[in-house]
């Protein structure tokens, strides 16, 4: 219910706690960030997130959602450039409830190699369970970036009218956030994008989120959120299933391939950041 | 409790082994996943792929391999070595890569596996399997009261500290009778 050394990097960032539409007058939201409760409410069209022990909290609206910080915040809200962009459809996914945890969550949507056969059909096929070679490389501010990743996806999305094969940049840049570009089946050069944010409920829970901005030429607000969620819901079970529900990020401790360069790279972050919330094994702390 | 390195335990009837399914159950608290390939043979595997750690219980059965519902790498009965990487084809899975595999015999119409079992298992009795009656209460309350249930032969499966399930055997025309025994039995325990 404190800031403690296994929260601390996270007591002290931006977290999305609601979609902004979620909280109805006289229906506040319960819910929880890193084992805290809070309710999130819309009086008077005026949204507000409060502690339920009455300790105050930082909250901002943006986006679409709700945002949290439950201690001091090191930096702003992670800023999204392609909100601006008015070329785009942007639109929230909704909020899924997964018994995992947050760094399995952003892991599996990092993950290349599950496509063909979690999401047969849709982002992959099997005849094409082959993971291109594609490179990893760490961000200047902290994070990681994968670029050069190639999927052949035979609805890559809504707006996809046959199979192709899809230009793919992944990035993570704050622990329990994660982006991706992919190039766009109508718009020459142009990437649709989707930021994934994880909300921490506690140690083996998490709600995750989306913010879908794609091109907005073949596609509704409705058809984009159905996709969205037809996916996210095609790895909920997965991620379910996953044990221990702690990502372990110290060597050894999974088998990885070459293919799992993203996920191996996220997980040396992790540790040397000192991630100890959802996670097992990360090194420990010098003083 | 923890069990005795030494003994074999039955973890699940032949008959739970239909063609192409994955059976899950624990031992000792340990998650395993108890499939049978198409040559026959049982397997008693960690419920654990050795990748990502995704329940193999939830992959498939093809033929003699279990595929991983997550990546579909492939790993052969028996030695649960990982035979196939989708993702990379053309190399050759490192032999370290294997699902983590436990001792295992198929006898009197039960599977048994063990930490390190010595022997065989012991088969009290010829009969039919009775029917497998998980209890919600430790071992060592559920044995004794046992002893009230003539003509048949039980084998206690721990589940974990608090649970186990009851397996046995008995003479075909008793196991309807045995079983409502069994059921009865089961609330009794769980009520007090």
């Amino acid at each position: 219910m404190t800031e403690t050394p296994t929260n601390s990097l996270l007591w002290n960032d931006w977290h999305v706690i609601a979609e902004e539409a979620a909280p109805r007058p006289l229906r506040p939201l319960r819910t929880k960030l890193l084992d805290v409760p809070l309710t999130v409410r819309c009086d008077d069209g005026v949204i507000n997130a409060l502690r339920d022990d009455g300790i105050p909290m930082r909250r901002e609206v943006r986006y679409g959602f709700v945002w949290a910080c439950l201690g001091v915040p090191t930096r702003d809200i992670i800023h999204i450039p392609e909100a601006q962009d008015d070329w785009r459809c942007i639109v929230t996914g909704g909020a899924f409830g997964v018994h995992a945890s947050s760094p399995r969550v952003v892991e599996n949507f990092l993950d290349l190699g599950h496509l063909p056969y979690v999401h047969q059909g849709y982002l992959g096929a099997e005849e094409y369970g082959k993971v291109a070679p594609y490179q990893v490389r760490d961000l200047p501010e902290g994070g990681i970036i994968a670029t050069g990743c190639k999927v052949y996806q035979p609805s890559a999305s809504p707006a996809a009218k046959e199979g192709y094969v899809v230009d793919y940049i992944y990035k993570t840049e704050r622990p329990l956030i994660v982006s991706l570009y992919k190039a766009n089946p109508v718009r020459p050069g142009a990437f649709d994008a989707i930021y994934l944010f994880a909300q921490p409920v506690s140690e083996e829970r998490t709600i995750a989120y989306t913010l879908n901005m794609f091109g907005a030429e073949g596609v509704t607000a409705k058809d984009l959120r159905c996709f969205q969620q037809l996916i996210f819901l095609q790895d909920k079970p997965i991620l379910e299933n996953q044990f221990p529900k702690r990502l372990p990020i110290g060597p050894r401790m999974e088998m990885p391939i070459a293919a799992d360069k993203s996920s191996v790279a996220y997980r040396r972050w992790l540790s040397r950041i000192g991630l100890q919330y959802g996670t097992i094994g990360a090194e420990p702390l010098t003083a | 409790m923890t069990i005795d390195p030494k003994r074999w335990y039955p973890v699940a009837a032949s008959d739970d082994l239909p063609q192409d399914h994955v059976y899950q159950t624990r031992l000792d608290g340990r998650p395993v996943a108890i499939w049978r390939a198409a040559s026959g043979d049982v397997n008693v595997w960690d419920d654990r792929c050795p990748h990502r750690g995704v329940r193999f219980s939830v992959g498939y059965v093809i033929g003699d391999e279990l595929r991983c519902q997550y990546h579909a790498w492939r790993f052969a009965s028996g030695s649960g070595s990982c035979t196939h990487i989708p993702a990379q084809p053309d190399a050759k899975p490192a032999a370290a890569i294997r699902a983590q595999t436990w001792p295992v015999r198929e006898r009197g119409g039960l599977v048994w596996t063990g930490i390190t079992p010595e022997g065989e298992p012991a088969v009290p009795i010829d009969g039919a399997v009775l029917r497998a009656i998980p209890v919600n209460r430790a071992i060592e309350d559920v044995e004794p009261a046992l002893k009230a249930i003539p003509d048949a032969a039980f084998i206690l499966q721990p589940v974990d500290t608090e649970r186990c399930v009851i397996r046995g055997l008995a003479a075909p025309e008793r196991t309807y009778a045995i079983d409502a025994m069994l059921e009865r039995l089961r609330l009794t325990l769980e009520t007090v």
